[in-house]
């Protein structure tokens, strides 16, 4: 019996944006599948060994719990999540989680917050906010499916020479407006502005998830498909108002 | 001589295009204020002058609040000015008073309540200086226009520090309304609840977890709903103050309303910390009084609208007797709770726009114990706020699992999303139908043999009630 470990990661500090959505989606379509799963909420304080894990989620947050949480990671989390990363575990960050895993976030008015610096890529703070409905392609290495979401950030990040995006932008602002990219691929870390939350609407890029997860755990691993007809219609209608740009529009 | 003619004439624009607006069958709340405001910018400064004023604001029972307090007023013989649904900017409040008064720009009511958005308020409060200002509760809400919860927190003490007179009725319960009162020169009483309320554990505090002064984890003594309850920091000293009027025990809730026990003193203060034995409060129990108070609304949040709407009127200066009497016939207000009969079958109306409220919506239909349908509307537009993420944090899984619930249907711009949401929740497939328009969902609902609950968002609210109205023969809300 296969089993897949998921350790959600600040779950009482990064929780906006229909964050549970993703960790609902992920253990029930490991649960269709007949595959164990659990669920463990590591916080802030708590000592638990993270190499026990096989699939991290760290989501969106609020800048005012931020500094409560950036002394957790200098506290010993950091170094954790650091070895996790080289170890190749999984991990999904979305908005301020995914920001978390770069060198620094500057803000608008110029003071620096120095963050994990686990990948090669920084973040700084717009006056504006890149907010709406919004469509990338995944790269190829990334299991090359259109994924639907949400934007919401002020925040625009810029890629290392040589990092890697998640995907394209196809329609919106991504990582900040200008470059056409968005997120970030290192190892297995998948780091995106989409919350949405984005698992449930694109069932490809969650089994893609899993299954980088399980290979990393079980070698080589198949899953099987599942009746996606509600994700696909929803993933489709999305896509559709995004692309025409009527998602969202007051008739 | 100038000042005066720009009045009228602004009355008048104002007045002309609000008419306008009703024969074109629009509902119209915003164009006749911005048309007054444009001809006079102070403007609603002179329509509001010498009236005694009570605003509610904050993100959740703004309306149910407002209707309660209002409803006393006019039940005790006052004639009340006081906004409808949607008028909550300062140009439909501008609207409002515009209206109601005399061609010479005089207000021809003494009294008004009004709702106001949080964004609103710093530029609605130092044009018409209220007596009274009650903050319900804070919520996330419509994440994409405000940004986040402590940013309307701020946007609501923008608007509180222009007014430095003006009484602060607070939630106590809610650590981040309470935290209005805090370097304020304005005075301020507290409502809230003394009692647990429903299931103690496990309970999700995504809101408000941390202290506000100094960041240490809250402890709660019990909770109520979401983050609001018995909240202390163990740290700074930060904590719930002992409101002067405060629910003491739920002994009745039912679909047709609540009843509950009451006590009534005085606010327990801030800065003389109460001993862990109660000694503060002991000193104050000597003035309480309890009563039994029936509130004719159902659901645990509007208990907390009651006690906001009875603490407000005291401090308005208003007898709490009045308001105690009529809250028990309050009429549920505008989609906020609000029943229709299809032929045979009810179907009640519960406006949800964020988790918090979802969740209480939620709690309300699963706590039934009696067969039901639901129905889901979820639309995007800019009223609604165009970040539907908020439907995974809301706990459908209470719906969805529970054996009453028959049968659900989805509706709206986002019935994809709303439909996916339930499957994930446990639903099974076949028991989701969506409707396509709210003609085809009404001659459905007609075959229900069971009650029929209605939980919309705000734009998709306004299109059924409107489908529903024309059918039942209940007014539309601009000429009610
Ligand atoms: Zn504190």
């Amino acid at each position: 019996m296969s089993e897949l470990k998921i350790c959600h990661l600040y779950p009482e500090v990064l929780n906006l944006y229909g964050d549970r959505g993703n960790i609902r989606c992920m253990q029930k379509r490991l649960e269709w599948r007949g595959i164990d799963v659990s669920i463990a909420r590591v916080g802030l304080g708590d000592s638990e060994d993270l190499s026990r894990y096989d699939l991290f989620f760290i989501g969106g947050g609020q800048d005012f719990e931020q500094e409560v949480l950036l002394k957790d990671l200098k506290a010993g989390k950091g170094d954790a999540i650091r070895s996790a990363i080289e170890d190749g575990k999984t991990f999904l960050c979305i908005c301020g989680g995914y920001q978390m895993l770069g060198h620094y976030y500057e803000t608008y008015d110029g003071v620096k917050c120095e963050f994990l610096g686990a990948v090669d890529f920084y973040t700084k703070g717009g006056s504006t906010r890149m907010i709406d409905n919004y469509a990338f392609r995944l790269e190829e290495s990334c299991g090359g499916s259109t994924v639907v979401g949400f934007e919401n950030h002020s925040g625009r990040t810029y890629l290392g020479q040589g990092v890697k995006p998640l995907g394209t932008v196809l329609k919106g602002y991504g990582n900040n407006g200008e470059d056409g990219t968005e997120g970030v691929h290192y190892r297995n870390v998948f780091g995106s502005y989409s919350h949405g939350p984005v698992l449930p609407k694109n069932p490809e890029f969650c089994d893609f998830l899993l299954k980088t997860a399980l290979e990393r755990k079980y070698g080589g691993f198949d899953l099987e498909p599942l009746e996606d007809r509600f994700e696909k219609q929803a993933h489709d209608s999305v896509l559709a108002g995004v692309m025409d740009g009527t998602a969202g529009k007051d008739d | 001589m100038a000042n005066v003619v720009k009045t009228m004439l602004a009355v008048g624009a104002c007045k002309a295009s609000r008419s306008a607006l009703r024969i074109m069958h629009r509902g119209g709340t915003t164009t006749p204020g911005r048309l007054a405001m444009k001809i006079d910018s102070n403007i609603l400064e002179s329509v509001s002058r010498g009236m005694e004023i009570i605003v509610v604001t904050g993100t959740n029972g703004k309306t149910t609040t407002s209707n309660m307090i209002g409803h006393a007023l006019s039940e005790a013989g006052r004639d009340v000015l006081a906004n409808r649904s949607g008028a909550n900017l300062l140009p439909g409040v501008t609207a409002e008073f515009t209206s109601s008064a005399t061609a010479t720009g005089r207000p021809r009511k003494h009294y008004a309540v009004i709702e106001c958005d949080e964004g609103a308020l710093k530029q609605v409060v130092p044009k018409i200086h209220p007596k009274v200002i009650v903050v319900t509760n804070l919520f996330r809400d419509q994440l994409d226009r405000y940004g986040e919860v402590m940013h309307t927190l701020e946007e609501i003490r923008k608007g509180i520090r222009l007014v430095p007179d003006a009484i602060l009725c607070l939630n106590a319960d809610d650590s981040l309304t309470a935290s209005l009162a805090l370097g304020v020169p304005n005075p301020v009483t507290w409502f809230g609840i003394d009692c647990p309320v429903g299931e103690q554990k496990n309970v999700e505090i995504s809101d408000a977890r941390y202290c506000i002064r100094c960041g240490t984890e809250y402890e709660y003594d019990y909770h109520t709903y979401a983050h609001l309850g018995g909240f202390r920091c163990p740290k700074c000293g930060y904590r719930r103050i002992r409101p002067a009027v405060a629910v003491t025990e739920i002994e009745k809730v039912s679909s047709s309303g609540s009843i509950i026990r009451m006590r009534f003193g005085t606010d327990g203060n801030a800065d003389r910390a109460e001993s862990a034995d109660g000694a503060g409060a002991v000193a104050a129990a000597s003035a309480e009084t309890e009563q039994e108070v029936t509130i004719g609304l159902p659901a645990v949040y509007n208990i907390y609208n009651g006690a906001a709407a009875i603490a407000a009127y005291q401090a308005a200066g208003f007898d709490r007797s009045e308001v105690i009497s009529s809250l028990a016939d309050v009429h549920s207000s505008f989609g906020r709770m609000e029943t229709f009969r299809l032929g045979e079958v009810p179907v009640q109306m519960i406006l949800v726009k964020n988790p918090a409220g979802c969740n209480q919506a939620l709690s309300y239909l699963s706590g039934l114990g009696e067969d039901y349908q639901a129905v889901f509307c979820l639309n995007d537009r800019t009223a609604d706020g165009h970040d539907i993420s908020w439907i995974w944090d809301a706990d459908f899984e209470k719906v969805c699992g529970d054996p009453h619930m028959k049968h659900t249907f989805v509706l709206g711009d986002r019935a994809d999303d709303m439909q996916l949401r339930l499957k994930y929740a446990g639903a099974d497939e076949k028991d989701i139908e969506k409707a396509d328009g709210n003609a085809e969902l009404i001659e459905k609902l007609k075959q229900s043999s069971v009650p029929v609950f209605v939980l919309p968002n705000y734009t998709s609210m306004l299109s059924l009630r409107a489908a529903l109205g024309a059918i039942t023969g209940k007014q539309e809300f601009w000429k009610g």
